[in-house]
């Protein structure tokens, strides 16, 4: 029995990749979360210049649901500065996953040019972040904006890229295969949903941005049904990596059995002890496996469509 | 009931029962809670929400009956916001965040800052006096005058009823020795013959110039420091806005005290720390 799981032409050593936004801004907790025991691990999205992101409050928890409402937009040093980041990480042969946006194609181009040397894992392109105004979702929603902007990096890049998609669009079966026509190499879903938290108290939004995007448990049903709509679609013509809501190794086995080889752990590891959490889901996976006579989590991957 | 801490959940709505001029630019504030909560450990922050301005961690100096005591000094808009409320006024509490300083018996507690840092060293002192033993405590407080000697006051009057032993310095020698509160530290542990412990919060340059201290002296048998003066977002671990390197802790869960073992681990300690991009800046 093994834990490995093939995402296109690459292979890491369990399904379990830290998501992009969590735990991502400096090398130093990428490596920890690596050594803790998962996959591989993605960057926080990473931009052609440095971005303040929004005012605080920009993260908070909503304990009922088990979930976090965010609207950081986008905060990060620019690919330039965080550059010197993944090159410790590659030193560290950490399988990264550099997250990468823009605010229109240009930029995009800038940082895959800027950033394409390093011999990092894939290429996540964050066409999905809900609280920006320029770039992420506003991207993400356009099918002729997706088209373009994959095609274009496509041939810069022989660096697998995977497309991420917002759940914030009527059909999401539309943008997607305009990201498999353009060339990407995986489709990741789902981003974090639009949400509102308003203090009835003082009337006010509770965020500096106002709005922002849910995670956590709330929109596990959700992301299971993209996961679940994406392979129905296209089947094994395209790895799918299912993101949203993990919270227990349960959740992982559904995703994987909606249609993921791979899935991305984010809201969950806000907790004073991750390691565990991740000890506990690798346990979990086992388990199953053994219990369900699986050799390999490719073979659950689509599980539920037969 | 009574909860031993705040659930980790929006920000829930306290009323400002209380509001005082503690020192230049500072104000002390004392917060109403709408729910019966105690166990707030000293060391420990909140995030507090000053609606429609900012939100920002902020040490703990006390809670009583659900009524949190915090002090804030002038740093930016987000506090100058603060300021401007009064009693009666809103604001939003998160919390109680982060691991608190954890006080071994049978030693002398060697409790050093400056500014905003005597926050949570006033809850520690509070703390150790409650316990049944008697506890030998020391407080090293220092700022540029008196007119900025936060809980003054408050710390000498306790002195004065002999519960403490009170150092205070200040740069200009308006009250107190003049100089740093480091010069009485290192006089202390010189004469004493018997283990301590250092506890320090504050800027964070300061503490590193007490760290390479108390290191010099085989009766400092640990420190404990408050990493908590960094930029911050979420306040939980996730969003790794504070967090330091080589190691990866998050100030605001694997922290913000760090003992000595942990602080010299911490190549950042006391040389960068973080802004809002995620970018390193000298300190």
């Amino acid at each position: 029995m093994s834990l490995a799981t093939k995402i296109g032409n690459i292979t890491i050593r369990n399904p379990m990749i830290l998501a992009s936004g969590v735990l991502g801004t400096t090398y130093s907790t990428l490596n920890r979360m690596y050594e803790a025991g998962l996959g591989a691990v993605i960057t926080k999205s990473i931009g052609a210049k440095s971005r303040a992101g929004n005012p605080n409050p920009s993260v908070f928890a909503l304990n009922e649901i088990r979930s976090v409402i965010n609207s950081v937009g986008l905060a990060n040093p620019g690919y330039q500065i965080f550059r010197e980041d993944i090159e410790i990480l590659m030193k560290n042969s950490t399988p990264t996953i550099v997250s990468i946006f823009g605010e229109n194609k240009e930029e995009f181009k800038e940082v895959l040019e800027g950033l394409k040397d390093l011999s990092v894992l894939a290429f996540e392109l964050n066409f999905s972040c809900p609280n920006t105004e320029m770039g992420g979702a506003q991207i993400g929603t356009d099918p002729d904006l997706v088209y373009e902007i994959v095609k274009e990096l496509r041939v810069k890049t022989k660096t697998p890229l995977w497309v991420k998609l917002t759940p914030n669009v009527s059909d999401v079966i539309e943008i997607a295969s305009v990201a498999v026509k353009g060339g990407c190499d995986a489709l990741v879903a789902i981003n974090t949903l639009k949400a509102m938290v308003i203090d009835i108290h003082t009337k006010q939004p509770i965020l500096g941005y106002k709005k922002g995007g849910l995670s956590g448990a709330a929109i596990k049903p959700i992301g299971i049904r993209y996961v679940y709509d994406l392979y129905e679609h296209f089947g094994d013509k395209i790895p799918l990596i299912g993101v949203g809501g993990i919270f227990r190794g349960e959740d992982i086995i559904e995703y994987l059995l909606a249609g993921a080889s791979a899935v991305e752990i984010g809201t969950s590891l806000g907790v004073a002890y991750p390691e565990n959490m991740i000890r506990f889901f690798q346990m979990k996976i086992k388990k199953y496996m053994k219990e369900q006579q699986f050799g390999s989590i490719n073979e659950m991957t689509g599980g539920a469509h037969r | 009931m009574t909860k031993q801490t705040l659930p980790n959940d929006k920000p829930i709505m306290g009323k400002i029962v209380e509001k005082w001029e503690e020192c230049f630019e500072t104000y002390c504030f004392k917060i109403k809670l709408p729910v019966k909560v105690q166990g707030a450990k000293p060391g420990q922050f909140v995030m507090l929400w000053v609606p429609g301005e900012d939100e920002y961690p902020v040490g703990i100096a006390g809670l009583k009956d659900s009524i949190l005591e915090v002090g804030i000094a002038k740093m930016g808009p987000g506090t100058e916001a603060m300021h401007k409320k009064g009693v009666g006024d809103l604001v939003g509490i998160r919390g109680f965040y982060g691991k608190s300083f954890t006080p071994p018996d049978d030693v002398n507690h060697l409790l050093i800052g400056g500014g905003f840092g005597m926050t949570p060293l006033k809850l520690l002192t509070e703390t150790l006096m409650s316990t049944e033993k008697k506890q030998n405590i020391h407080v090293f407080e220092g700022a540029r005058s008196e007119d900025r000697l936060m809980y003054l006051e408050w710390f000498r009057d306790l002195h004065n009823q002999g519960k403490i032993n009170f150092h205070a310095c200040t740069d200009d020698g308006s009250y107190g020795y003049q100089g740093f509160p480091t010069a009485d530290l290192e006089i202390f542990l010189q004469e004493s013959e018997t283990p301590s412990v250092i506890y320090a919060a504050g800027p964070e340059k300061m503490m590193k110039a007490i760290f390479d201290l108390g290191r010099k002296f085989a009766n400092v048998i640990d420190m404990q420091m408050s990493l908590a003066d960094r930029y911050m977002r979420c306040g939980f671990g996730v969003c790794s806005s504070c967090v330091v390197d080589p190691t990866g802790w998050r100030i605001c869960v694997d922290g913000p005290i760090f003992n000595t073992e942990k602080l010299e681990k911490i190549s950042d300690f006391g040389v960068y720390k973080r802004i809002e991009t995620g970018e390193k800046k000298r300190i």
